[in-house]
């Protein structure tokens, strides 16, 4: 943790820009191409891809292993989070400890955190380690220890940084308590790391049957780019990974969760608080939504980028906020759509206000041509920033193959940018946009003062920030 | 999710602490220039300002970085903050463009901005598409030539930056003890201000502050640009000096005059607040950046705290279960400033037991110094951490600036992977001698009110620690 600088905004308005998946140069809007590369399909099922792309002698990784939180079992959200933060805690014939060294005494890292549908594990090394790299990667997909010791370790550490956050940064928490009261007990609603109560139920058996039946080559795919020789390479993980079995189980099916209608409110008492932390949500649209390039527009112009809508009202003229954004979030089904901000507590009011009137704005009023080719421009120009380094086009490659979506998902995102026009941008507004009275809010600041107000936005519900759940006690 | 404080912590100036070669643990590999030098070029503008081009074509974008020498250290107190301030004001308005007609002309072209500010610098980022060359520089030159302030954009910005101040200050603990902890360090030097500014300074900053600041400090003899990307000298050199050349030379800044005094013990700061977690910030008193010493400082900090196989956090977070996070980092500056420890502590932590046995440590890394394998992990880290930064139009743009700025040279850039293979275990060890005294370091500790902690919190069914 440190302090040095202090920036003009925050993450989250940057982080807008970062959601949208595909690349183009302003110069040639046809010309982001998917660089050259193998792929191949062992015959356990282990889907392989290799990406040659020396700049630095460096070698990045991106995989997955589907199941993720979706596989947890019933009423025990986390278990795939500690699996995934266990896999490189003692594996193969290394301790904890040996692991993290040999990774970190080559100047490599290794990554791995479970998402709603997948674990994912992510990593680079200097190119001259791809060896290590590959018998590393393998343990840990393949043969993780979970000793008893490091699994209680691990897990009472994970609920301390539940606290520790509740103590330094509550705004981080806002999607967990949103995601449960929107999506309820469909699997989007379920907190992916677990929460303090959820994550101290959990036994170490857990962990091990979970590795057990979901940890199989046939729901893994591993994609490697950087400063490779795709020959090598493909032989050394041929022999890594052929004796990787398949997968046990089979993963439960996920189901669209409907869209909320009328609104509710959730407020998580934090006394003290200075200011008050807010999201307001609905159910999105999934990540082959056929509106995506007009919508990636319209979210552009809405919350996406400094000078959005939400920013300007929120910030640029009020000066009420630091910063205000919003996001779709995409999955197999749709996610959520959500907006995100804090104020002062006295002006909680004012500023939650001022964000549903943005959302009527841009639901009954005709965006302008001029506005419409801003966003355009801007999108096409910071795209080519996100497809930049080897790491870049792992995690990329890994998603398409992921969702199963064609490298057109790539290469016709930016012609298909560049046809968007008002008609579609209205339609994507209509239907993808949430009304500003189908909105599920919470407010995460000092009770005391904001209770009253808060009964003026629909139905509220009361629990403490310091109670070890997402959701309110069950009565 | 990222956390926000680490959104804040300027990952640009901690390129200082991130070079080195490749190495593996049992057999260096021989420290060699990196290559790239010749693709850099560099000129002084006739009014003073630098101006270092690395054409990098990879990718159709241009990286326009413009660092400026002021940050909280040039204030004084009653304006603290306002360097910080000042760095959001530079978007709003100039006598030829309406408050935030630089932002709209900017995303409109493709282009997307930043910037930041610390103790020691303030910096301007850009990144755009290289159609938008053209654009950038005219609307950098006009807010170094032409900056104006609207009184009511200005009540309306300090309302942003106090929003700022609440979210990562009065609402985090973590803010706040750092704060606290730096503001107890220095009894005279101005890095005891906190860069966001105090409460009643940020209420209270005038029109006349910001005018008197902008005219002393934003000189283009006390700025340096960075061009990185699809963008040749020729091109880069030819528009500053059509847009930034006529911009006329200042006399400069006054230097900072201050120098803290030795310290002559311990320090010692608790602050009590709703806390799940305590914490325990140390922090040491320490060598300027450009300080010799300071390669073997950077090596140091990470043997002691990167990543799950350093020593600290294998020792307090792994075996003694003190702990649930350790960081460290040596913040390098303009002025003698400070060697960071941050600890977090779990629920219901003995805070005395963990200092005990950090001090242990510390006094053993003194007396025995380091390992050959520590020593070989830390410049490897180091040496992948540099090569990272250098794959991006971004990173090159950052460690351009924080090796031209603060050591003196961009060119150094090119040696630090040597600098830092010759970092002996000697000379880990002399710095933890010269870093780690008793007599020069402050401690902060932040924990829940005595009677807060003596209540049932709702915790759920683990054991706290005793």
């Amino acid at each position: 943790m440190n302090r040095l600088a202090w920036l003009r905004r925050s993450a989250a308005i940057l982080a807008g820009a970062l959601i949208m998946n595909a690349a183009l140069a302003a110069d040639a809007p046809v010309g982001v191409k998917i660089p050259a590369h193998q792929r191949f399909v062992l015959p356990n099922g282990l889907t392989i891809l290799l990406v040659p792309k020396k700049e630095v002698p460096l070698i990045a990784f991106s995989g997955f292993v589907r199941g993720g939180a979706l596989a947890d079992p019933a009423g025990k959200p986390g278990v795939a989070s500690l699996v995934a933060g266990l896999l490189d805690r003692g594996a193969g014939k290394r301790s904890a400890f040996e692991f993290a060294d040999a990774v970190e005494g080559v100047g490599g890292s290794f990554n791995a955190s479970a998402g709603a549908e997948s674990i994912s594990v992510s990593g680079q090394f200097l190119a001259r380690d791809r060896a290590l790299m590959i018998e590393l990667l393998a343990d840990a997909l393949m043969r993780p220890r979970f000793d008893a010791d490091e699994f209680a370790k691990y897990r009472d550490r994970e609920i301390e940084f539940i606290k520790s956050a509740k103590d330094s940064d509550p705004s981080q928490l806002l999607p967990e308590y949103g995601r449960a009261m929107l999506f309820g007990s469909h699997p989007y609603g379920r907190p992916q790391g677990g929460s303090e109560r959820s994550l101290a139920a959990i036994t170490q058996s857990d962990v091990v049957s979970y590795h057990a039946a979901n940890f199989g080559a046939d729901r893994a795919t591993l994609v490697f780019a950087g400063d490779l020789d795709p020959k090598w390479m493909k032989q050394a993980l041929t022999q890594a990974f052929r004796g990787w079995a398949k997968s046990k189980s089979t993963l439960p099916r996920l189901e669209a969760a409907p869209r909320a209608s009328g609104r509710r409110v959730l407020l998580v008492d934090a006394p003290g608080s200075v200011q008050t932390y807010f999201w307001l949500g609905n159910v999105g649209v999934d990540k082959r939504y056929s509106g995506r390039p007009a919508l990636d527009l319209v979210n552009t112009l809405y919350g996406g980028r400094f000078t959005s809508i939400l920013n300007t009202e929120l910030r640029i003229k009020s000066g009420l906020s630091y910063g205000a954004s919003s996001v779709f979030v995409r999955g197999t089904v749709p996610g959520q759509f959500e907006i995100h901000s804090f104020t002062q507590t006295e002006n909680t009011g004012k500023a939650l206000d001022l964000t549903l009137e943005t959302l009527d704005k841009l639901k009954h009023d005709a965006l302008e041509p001029a506005m419409l080719e801003s966003a355009r421009a801007y999108v096409l120009g910071q795209y080519p920033l996100r497809l930049e380094t080897a790491a870049h086009w792992a995690s990329t490659l890994a998603d398409l193959e992921f969702y199963g979506l064609g490298k057109d998902y790539i290469e016709g995102y930016g012609p298909a940018l560049t046809r968007v026009d008002l008609a579609e941008t209205a339609a994507v507004t209509a239907d993808a946009f949430p009304r500003s009275t189908d909105l599920q809010i919470v407010l995460i600041g000092d009770a005391s003062k904001i209770r009253d107000m808060a009964a003026k936005y629909g139905p509220v519900t009361e629990m403490k920030l310091s109670q070890p759940d997402f959701v309110p006690a069950q009565k | 999710m990222s956390r926000v404080s680490w959104v804040a912590s300027g990952c640009l100036l901690w390129s200082l602490a991130v070079a080195g070669v490749a190495a593996t643990p049992a057999k260096p590999a021989p420290a060699t220039r990196v290559p790239g030098a010749d693709q850099v070029h560099a000129t002084t503008l006739s009014n003073g300002m630098k101006v270092i081009v690395w054409t990098d074509r990879d990718i159709p974008n241009v990286a326009l970085y413009n660092w400026v020498r002021v940050g909280s250290r040039n204030e004084v107190p009653g304006i603290t903050g306002l360097a910080h301030f000042f760095e959001h004001m530079m978007f709003n308005g100039t006598s030829k463009r309406q408050p935030g007609e630089f932002d709209r002309q900017m995303e409109a072209q493709g282009g997307a901005n930043n910037a930041f500010t610390s103790d020691n610098v303030t910096v301007y980022q850009d990144w755009v598409p290289r159609s938008a060359l053209d654009l950038v520089f005219d609307l950098e030159a006009d807010r170094l030539a032409n900056l104006s302030f609207d009184p009511k954009v200005i009540e309306s910005e300090r309302g942003v930056v106090y929003s700022e101040r609440r979210l990562r200050t009065e609402d985090s603990n973590e803010g706040f003890l750092f704060e606290q902890v730096q503001a107890t360090a220095f009894v005279a030097h101005p890095y005891q201000f906190p860069t966001i500014g105090w409460p009643a300074d940020i209420q209270g900053w005038k029109i006349e502050d910001l005018q008197s600041f902008f005219k002393t400090y934003y000189a283009p003899n006390n700025c340096t640009l960075i061009l990185v990307g699809d963008v040749s000298a020729e091109e880069g050199f030819a528009l500053a000096k059509r847009y930034l050349e006529p911009i006329p030379r200042q006399a400069p800044p006054p230097p900072v005059r201050t120098v803290e005094p030795e310290q002559l013990g311990e320090k010692r700061v608790y602050v009590e607040r709703n806390a799940l977690t305590p914490l325990m910030y140390l922090a040491y008193k320490s060598p300027a950046a450009n300080d010799p010493q300071g390669p073997a400082i950077n090596l140091l900090v990470s043997i002691l705290t990167e990543g799950d196989s350093s020593r600290l956090h294998r020792l307090l977070v792994e075996e003694k279960k003190l702990a649930i996070e350790v960081g460290g980092s040596f913040q390098e500056g303009f002025d003698p400033g400070l060697t960071w420890l941050t600890l977090t502590l779990p629920e219901g932590a003995d805070v005395a037991a963990v200092e005990k046995v950090l001090d242990d440590a510390l006094a053993q890394v003194v007396s025995q110094g380091v390992t050959d394998a520590e020593l070989a992990r830390a410049k490897n880290l180091y040496a992948s951490t540099f090569w990272k930064q250098l794959a991006t139009i971004n990173g090159k743009a950052s460690l351009l600036g924080s090796f031209e700025v603060f050591e003196g040279d961009y060119q150094k850039l090119f040696d630090s992977p040597a600098t830092y293979e010759r970092v002996t275990r000697e000379d880990v060890q002399k710095a933890a001698a010269l870093v780690f005294q008793k007599n020069h370091r402050t401690v902060g500790v932040l924990t829940a009110p005595a009677e807060e902690a003596a209540a049932p919190q709702a915790a759920p069914a683990t054991e706290a620690a005793p």
